[in-house]
């Protein structure tokens, strides 16, 4: 009897497997329809650790799914690897039979939690498809804990009751087919498959083991076709990163876009891309549609994606924000795919919207975005007698990078501010004055790779004919570009956002700073500052320093919500529900903060754009001013 | 573009950066003190200038360079003496410290003066002509005299520059006596000094050279002219067009500042510092004109009092700089304010110009609406919040007195409620504001209205206060501003209580309706007099105006009887002064006014149909002696306290009761700038 269910088993599992074996072909097959990218075969040999360090981090932080998760996936692995000793090569042993025993009530257990989560789901889970898998799971694990239950003893072998070899025939046909088949199929179980290669074969390999990749890739401008225009267009393991989407929307959740109704939901673009590079329609798409987009549309390899698979409005309400990679367990990089589109856009059809054509022309013309005179970058120093590179000097301990709110009323007082502290503290600075480019954040997030490698080339030819040993900006945008863009076109420096540098002179009592008496002060953690370059703790440490207990936001540190000035996004202007700003202020006073401190020239105009009545918004460096102990220069 | 970009654009005046197009023009401050040396009080009035943003300061309008040009009346900078520098010195720190620039403006006023004072002076002019506006007589100057004046601005020039200053204007503007020399109307001389154009040029001419020569190339020089004296035998504009060409030739005048209008006649005076009835920049293209002929920066001032108005004129390159001299004297933090992007917080100026209506009587220059302008040392522009204790004010009325009180307690941090038995604030400014002309005075309120809301004052409208109510907010502080009435019971002849005679404010406020056949009878000679009869005119009505005092208007200020004048002429309004109003009584359907020569005793009669009563106000004292007994300070200000501008000692008791305190005219009747000190001074310290 129980011979028939191993003859059974073994033959399913050699005829699934099989399947699997060529579906996973031919799953290889359609990511090698992207771009030749560097293959990082050592990266295989660290799924294990990648897996159980890297993405449980991510994953743990919802406890209820990481324990489900290791229940279910640990008990999944063992179970499966116990299956194919017992069952295809036939080994048997009772520590085997126990094994598989505890394997499958392990994974059992976990699919009870599965299972539960499902019973009333979060909009941000897909159904679908991903409405089975509970059943799949409970199924397979029920299956083989049945047979392993009368294998250890501990219950009499089932001989004689066909009813039950037909149930558990039909478990485990069920059950390989979807673990072994759908695997490889573009069932649920995909996402371990592809996950697991994703995470071996990343792009951004220096992600993992807690390091960080945040700057844009560069784009080679001599290639006949710039940017994404179709699914192939993509590197390899990009299109091997979407199949890794486990469609979990914990990026929907944290997506600022999303929330204010424009039309982005970053796991559907994802799924899109899927779509794109498998062909087909976006009809099974079963989680949160792009807000406000309705109807099914069309992709494959070859075609091309905006306004066939994704409308061009998705792709240009990203904020770049990166809110998405921070939460996505699987790690995928939303950010790169939609500039990589954007690129296309920008740079082969000149599709950009609202007033981002006439940023770029800007930044053509007149080296700034909002086309000012670029002899006029200096104008709001005109009573600081700042020492200019070049004019005043050679050399200065710290080039001071005035960025674009040398030419903003309101973010000249940030820099009035920034000035004046580093006078306090008897800082040697100096600016390059008009000399000063754009970084080319803006262009580069707009697509316009060709104006920002410009822009980026004369910076790094006027930053080289100075000496000075550290840059220090006001500008999270101008930092991350500087810190973490220009090195790939020869510009290495040692760049401070201003509140790293003056948390350094308050650490040094070179700046003394009184207590001020604000009332409730929260601090907006810039996503360029926080997510993309990890520095949540010094602009905090200068607000205590000033005797100020921050109160946190609900959404802080690495979860902040994005100010909606990011990536373009504040001129291509895509219309939705509500303003991004508008949530985040009040996000402030949700905890009824009477001032929000921001330490980005972009959050403070957003908030700052926020209709009255709201909190005061002050760059950290102005509380600071305040609250600095001058002594009198003589 | 930027909404203000076109302010803040640096510009370079010789080689001096000025950091935005704004100026504070050259204005007699009148608080240049002991002998013309510049005081604290001075200085502080510039450096505020300069914390609040402002580009360039040019101070000390007509400041004399010689000992025969008289400071005492104005009590202008004395730079004929070496005495001044270190005090120049001073002011350039302070004005610097905040990256502001500021130079001076010097002259010899020529017989534009008085002589009857300080050293007795002969006074001076190209021809002897006498001067209308200042009553001045002269004697033609002699070669010596020229000679001695060149030198004297050349040295005064160097000690502007050996103080630390950024430049010198040259004022020759204003019939003082470099344009003396140029105005064919003074200047009559046949000699190598008058003439010729190039003859009425050389004293300017040599002075300027004698000047460059002293201060050298970088320092900066500037000339202030006329764009047109408006004087059929002056200067025109086509004259001035060709003078400020041939001194711009030499290349040695570093900017060139114009002003529309001469003004050694009254009338013509008044149009130098426009007031509230002329329309914004009315003489831009005076400047603009001048600017086509010249290669350096022309700066204007004149009615320039909006941050929009200023980005208008400069965007369209009118000229290089405006000035917003006035707009300071209101706002010395204006530039400030915009670049906080709180330009509604801007006090706006509304051209009463009770300042330089004050500095032509040669009292020291003060704000109508801004208590703290020139009292820098005593009077905070910026209230900080108080660390004591917060108290719970009640302030009775929302006149001038009220409003300043309920924003200082407000800024203090003071739980403030205004009660105004009308609907709207603004007191006796509202009535102020129905008269023909006077309609900007409003702005006053306008900004109080706004400042109130942006600090959450709760102002309870339409609301008479009683004593009961007052009690029942359980003040810690009351303030008494409920006004006045109109006092036109005075006189019992008048036949006020039969309701013979009518307000000037029954009038303004259109609670009575206006005759047709008016007469109007002012004691007060201030605005208000004028105001009704212009009001009265405006509707149809045959009007006189009759005072017991010397003129109609006679304390309305020189820059703003001219043009009340100016309307009442033209309606043919009738003046007439020295008669008082003695009896009223009714004939048929007509009132016979029976009036009586003040100095004669002869008596003549009116048949009109609307007597008019201006005579001024009668305190409201009701509530003050109702609240007054239980009051912990028994209504007493500690005046003592109050002019050293220190805090009420009665403030110290913080046990129960109330401190009751009334100010305005509710006390007496004085004026708004009183009632906004007053409300200042005493609330500031709360």
């Amino acid at each position: 009897m129980a011979d028939y269910l191993s003859q059974i088993i073994f033959w399913l599992g050699i005829t699934l497997i099989t399947l699997g074996v060529i579906g996973a072909m031919r799953r290889i097959r359609l990511w090698r329809q992207g771009q030749s990218s560097t293959v990082h075969w050592k990266g295989l040999l660290q799924i294990p650790k990648r897996y159980l360090v890297d993405l449980h981090h991510v994953v743990a932080r919802d406890k209820y799914i990481s324990n489900t998760h290791v229940a279910t996936a640990g008990g999944f692995v063992l179970t499966s690897v116990l299956v194919i000793i017992v069952y295809l090569f036939g080994i048997k042993g009772a520590v085997l039979n126990w094994l598989m025993l505890f394997s499958s009530a392990l994974m059992l257990v976990g699919a009870v939690f599965v299972f539960k989560r499902r019973i009333n789901p979060p909009a941000n889970l897909s159904k679908g498809k991903w409405s089975r898998l509970p059943y799949s799971l409970l199924i397979y694990s029920t299956t083989f804990l049945l047979l392993a239950l009368p294998a250890t003893g501990l219950l009499p072998d089932y001989t004689g009751s066909y009813l039950m070899i037909a149930l558990l025939s039909v478990g485990v046909f069920w059950g390989f087919s979807e673990m072994y088949f759908g695997i490889t199929w573009g069932g649920p179980m995909k996402h371990a498959f592809a996950g697991a290669l994703h995470l071996g074969l990343h792009r951004r390999q220096e992600r993992f083991g807690g390091g960080r990749s945040t700057g844009l890739k560069a784009l080679d401008l001599d290639k006949d076709s710039l940017g994404v225009e179709k699914p192939e267009d993509f590197k390899w393991n990009q299109l091997l990163s979407f199949d890794a989407c486990v469609e979990c929307g914990r990026c929907e959740k944290a997506c600022p876009a999303f929330a204010a109704g424009q039309p982005l939901n970053p796991k559907k673009l994802i799924q899109d891309m899927v779509v794109g590079m498998a062909g087909g329609d976006t009809a099974k798409f079963a989680g949160s549609p792009y807000p406000g987009v309705t109807g099914t549309y069309k992709g494959g390899a070859i075609i091309p994606i905006v306004d066939t698979l994704v409308p061009a409005n998705t792709i240009w309400s990203c904020t770049t924000c990166r809110a998405c990679v921070e939460e996505c367990p699987m790690m995928i990089e939303h950010v790169d795919a939609i500039v990589d589109m954007r690129r296309h856009q920008t740079l082969e059809k000149g599709n950009t919207p609202g007033k981002s054509a006439e940023l770029l022309e800007n930044l053509k013309t007149t080296d700034n975005p909002n086309g000012y005179a670029p002899d006029s970058r200096m104008d709001w120093a005109a009573d600081q007698n700042l020492k200019v590179f070049g004019e005043d000097t050679q050399q200065a301990d710290v080039l001071l990078w005035m960025g674009d709110a040398a030419f903003d009323l309101r973010n000249q007082r940030t820099l009035r501010a920034t000035v004046a502290l580093l006078r306090a503290a008897s800082v040697d600075f100096a600016v390059i004055g008009n000399q000063e480019c754009d970084v080319g954040d803006a262009a580069r997030r707009l697509g316009d790779e060709a104006t920002f490698q410009r822009l980026t080339k004369d910076n790094i030819a006027t930053l080289s004919k100075y000496q000075f040993k550290h840059i220090v900006t006001t500008d999270p945008h101008v930092f991350h570009s500087l810190k973490n863009e220009y090195p790939d076109f020869g510009g290495h420096y040692s760049v401070y956002h201003h509140t790293q540098f003056l948390a350094e002179l308050v650490q040094q009592s070179k700046l003394k700073l009184n207590s001020t008496s604000l009332g409730d002060v929260t601090y907006h953690d810039p996503c360029y500052l926080g997510r993309y370059n990890g520095e949540f703790d010094a602009p905090r440490y200068l607000l205590e320093s000033m005797g100020i207990s921050v109160k946190e936001m609900e959404r802080s540190q690495r979860r902040s919500r994005c100010c909606g000035g990011g990536g373009g996004a504040p001129i291509t202007d895509i219309p939705g529900e509500q303003r991004i700003p508008d949530m985040r202020i009040a996000d402030a006073k949700e905890i009824n903060a009477g001032t929000v401190a921001v330490a980005c020239p972009q959050c403070n105009a957003m908030f700052e754009g926020v209709v009255a009545p709201r909190p005061d918004i002050k760059d950290v460096a102005e509380l600071m001013l305040d609250a600095t102990v001058f002594e009198e220069a003589h | 573009m930027a909404q203000f970009d076109a302010l803040f654009k640096p510009l370079k005046i010789n080689n001096l950066t000025i950091r935005n197009r704004v100026v504070s023009t050259a204005h007699a401050e009148v608080y240049a003190t002991e002998g013309g040396m510049t005081t604290e009080r001075y200085v502080k009035y510039y450096e505020e200038k300069a914390k609040g943003g402002c580009g360039l300061c040019i101070c000390g309008g007509s400041s004399v360079v010689s000992i025969d040009s008289p400071q005492g009346w104005w009590k202008s900078v004395n730079l004929s003496t070496d005495r001044i520098i270190p005090h120049f010195q001073n002011l350039a720190d302070a004005v610097h410290k905040h990256g502001g620039k500021i130079m001076i403006q010097i002259t010899h006023m020529g017989r534009r003066s008085r002589w009857d004072g300080d050293n007795w002076t002969t006074l001076l002019s190209p021809s002897g002509i006498r001067e209308p506006v200042h009553r001045a007589t002269c004697k033609t100057i002699e070669v010596e005299e020229i000679t001695r004046i060149i030198d004297d601005f050349a040295k005064a020039a160097g000690r502007a520059k050996a103080g630390g200053l950024d430049g010198v204007e040259l004022s020759c503007v204003h019939q003082h006596l470099i344009d003396q020399f140029w105005s064919p109307r003074v200047n009559k001389r046949t000699d190598e000094w008058g003439g010729s154009f190039e003859n009425r040029m050389r004293f300017g001419m040599e002075v300027l050279k004698a000047v460059r020569e002293e201060v050298g190339p970088d320092f900066v020089v500037g000339m202030r002219i006329t764009g047109d004296e408006f004087h059929a035998d002056g200067l025109n504009h086509e004259d001035m067009k060709a003078i400020a060409a041939y001194y711009n030739e030499t290349g040695l005048v570093d900017f060139f500042s114009v002003v529309g209008s001469g003004c050694d006649t009254h009338n013509t005076l008044a149009n130098v510092i426009p007031n509230m009835s002329y329309p914004p920049e009315p003489f831009l293209h005076l400047a603009a004109g001048i600017k086509e002929v010249v290669s350096v920066p022309v700066m204007h001032a004149q009615n320039i009092k909006d941050p929009n108005q200023a980005q208008r004129i400069l965007e369209s390159g009118y000229v290089d700089f405006v000035g917003m001299t006035r707009a300071h004297i209101a706002d010395p933090h204006l530039i400030a304010k915009i670049k906080l992007g709180q330009t509604d917080q801007i006090r706006q100026c509304v051209g009463a110009n009770y300042c330089i209506d004050r500095q032509y009587q040669g009292l020291d220059v003060l704000c109508i609406q801004n208590a703290a302008t020139s009292r820098e040392s005593t009077m905070p522009h910026i209230i900080e919040k108080t660390t004591g204790v917060i108290r719970n004010v009640v302030i009775i009325g929302g006149g001038p007195a009220g409003m300043e009180s309920a924003r200082v307690c407000a800024e203090r941090g003071h739980n403030v409620t205004l009660i105004e038995k009308n609907s709207e604030l603004g007191g006796q400014i509202t009535i102020a504001a129905k008269a023909p002309q006077r309609d900007q005075i409003a702005g006053i309120t306008r900004w109080y209205a706004l400042e109130l809301a942006r600090l959450e004052v709760d102002i309870k409208f339409n609301t008479e206060a009683d004593e009961a109510m007052i009690r029942g907010l359980n003040p810690d502080v009351v303030i008494l501003a409920t006004g006045a009435k109109p006092f036109i019971s005075q006189n019992p002849e008048w036949g006020a209580d039969d309701g013979l005679v009518v307000s000037s404010w029954d009038v303004l406020n259109g609670e009575v309706a206006p005759g047709k056949n008016v007469l109007v009878y002012d004691t007060i000679c201030e605005f208000s007099g004028l105001s009704v009869a212009d009001f009265l005119a405006q509707t149809g009505a045959k009007v006189e105006i009759v005072t017991d005092d010397i003129k109609p208007g006679a304390a309305v200020g020189g820059t703003t009887f001219p043009t009340y004048y100016r309307s009442l002429y033209e309606q043919e309004v009738i003046m007439t002064s020295d008669l008082m109003l003695e009896k009223v009584y009714r004939e048929d359907s007509n009132l016979i006014a029976v009036l009586e020569n003040e100095y004669t005793g002869q008596k003549e009669e009116r048949v009109v149909d609307q007597i008019v009563i201006e005579n001024g106000t009668r305190p409201d004292e009701v509530l003050y002696y109702q609240l007054k007994s239980d009051s912990k300070n028994k209504g007493q200000i500690d005046i003592e306290a109050l002019y050293d501008a220190k805090p009420q000692p009665a403030l110290s008791d913080n046990e129960g009761g109330y401190l009751l305190y009334r100010i305005g005219d509710c006390v007496a009747q004085r004026n708004t700038h009183a009632a906004i000190y007053d409300a200042l001074r005493l609330c500031k310290d709360f």
